[in-house]
């Protein structure tokens, strides 16, 4: 089996860009995905934000950073990593396809996912008929009804988007909307849109079928119930680090804790972008991330082989 | 034969399935997964045999839409002989891909 300088759990763009910096280091690269390269940024329309390129779908940047990845000699493969097996210098990567990698040195960046509710029935119509992504599930919608449940800047967003195609959205929310004034402002301004904030959802309701959804004011008390035919939320995101809650790297709120080298307390293992605790979760920001972990990882090799 | 990964419209879609294997996806240029799975097929298309594999723009052909029932995108139908034997919604890695088509 082929022992890599270093693995690197999640194609984002920090996975993407410590592999490009540890390809430049000339490290032997291991670049795995459970799905596909890009990350979140594959679901994000625009990104503006990012220096040099204007505005750019995020898809197609994930692309073109990919393409710079493989042009490096990086090598890349799908796996789901459930476990890493710190053994001394060699890491083992157990992964749920049944592969078996191992690393000098392991970087995770392996982000986040989409939080979900955890109320009663959501999981009877999770990936059906209560979505995560309103470009993509959005047209089944059209002339219908659907509910947003969130307020922040996505909720906002992709509500507005909804009002677009469907014939009545209404936006269900804990707190008031926290987004963006000006966005904020537009969705109110919609005639198809109906906005209940300070309300907690109680439970999903429907038999076979999706009906919608009851909540409760957590300022009167007051239960509602909003008829809908399908739902999409928006409530935050949360760590994707299951896999590696035994090695004692994540703090209380799920996220890896590593210092400004990207270090974990685990030598040789390294996070990096989202699922690192940090104040700001951009693609620059993680970009930033990934290259300082795979400078750390080169000098962590370079010690190891002395 | 090389597959290649090509985009047709709903009525050339008819003559596609009808005999043979044949993956379809039904996309939208708007959405992202789209564009990954596009990028992926390609790559799929490098690791399979005896297989069409092609793009339908769900913005577009809205009467293969409703003929097959795809109510998001993307969405893989894998078709023989005309009968569809598997679909799938979203983007997928390669390797599922490819076990679907096999």
């Amino acid at each position: 089996m082929a022992l890599y300088d270093v693995a690197i759990i999640g194609a984002g763009p920090a996975g993407m860009t410590a592999a490009i910096y540890a390809a430049r280091a000339n490290l032997q690269v291991l670049l795995l995905d459970k799905l596909a390269p890009g990350g979140q940024i594959v679901n994000t329309f625009e990104i503006q934000n990012y220096t040099g390129m204007g505005t750019i779908n995020g898809a197609e940047l994930a692309i073109k950073m990919f393409e710079h990845t493989l042009e490096l000699g990086v090598n890349f493969d799908y796996g789901t990593v459930t476990e890493i097996q710190s053994e001394g210098h060699v890491k083992k990567l157990l992964c749920e396809e049944g592969h078996l990698f191992e690393a000098k040195a392991v970087i995770i960046a392996t982000g986040t996912k989409p939080r979900m509710l955890g109320v009663p029935g959501e999981l009877n119509f999770a990936g059906t008929t209560i979505s995560w992504c309103a470009i993509c599930d959005g047209p089944h919608y059209r002339n219908k009804k659907v509910i947003v449940i969130g307020g922040g800047n996505s909720a906002v967003e992709e509500a507005i988007y909804l009002a677009g195609l469907a014939e009545e959205v209404t936006i269900v929310t804990l707190f008031d909307l926290t987004a963006d004034p000006l966005a904020c402002e537009k969705l109110r301004s919609l005639p198809n849109v109906k906005i209940y904030e300070y309300y907690d959802i109680l439970e999903f309701i429907g038999e076979d079928k999706f009906a919608g959804l009851k909540a409760k004011s957590t300022k009167t008390d007051e239960e509602i119930t909003v008829l809908a035919d399908g739902a999409f939320e928006y409530i935050g995101l949360k760590p994707t680090a299951e896999a590696f809650k035994d090695l004692g790297i994540l703090n209380d709120y799920g996220y890896i804790e590593a210092d400004a080298c990207m270090a974990t307390k685990v030598p040789g293992i390294y996070g990096a972008g989202d699922i690192i605790s940090k104040h700001l979760r951009q693609v620059i920001t993680a970009c930033s991330d990934g290259a300082i972990a795979a400078q750390s990882v080169a000098k962590y090799i370079e010690k190891l082989n002395v | 034969m090389a597959v290649t990964v090509r985009e047709i419209n709903g009525e050339e879609l008819e003559q596609v399935i009808r005999q043979g294997k044949a993956l379809v996806d039904f996309y939208s240029k708007t959405c992202g997964p789209c564009k990954m799975l596009g990028f992926v097929l390609k790559d799929v298309a490098k690791s399979v045999d005896d297989v069409e594999i092609v793009l339908v723009d769900f913005d577009v052909n809205k009467e293969a839409v409703e003929k097959y029932g795809v109510e998001s995108y993307p969405t893989m139908i894998v078709f023989n002989d005309g009968q569809e034997v598997t679909r799938v919604k979203g983007l997928q890695q390669k390797p599922k891909i490819v076990q679907m088509i096999s």
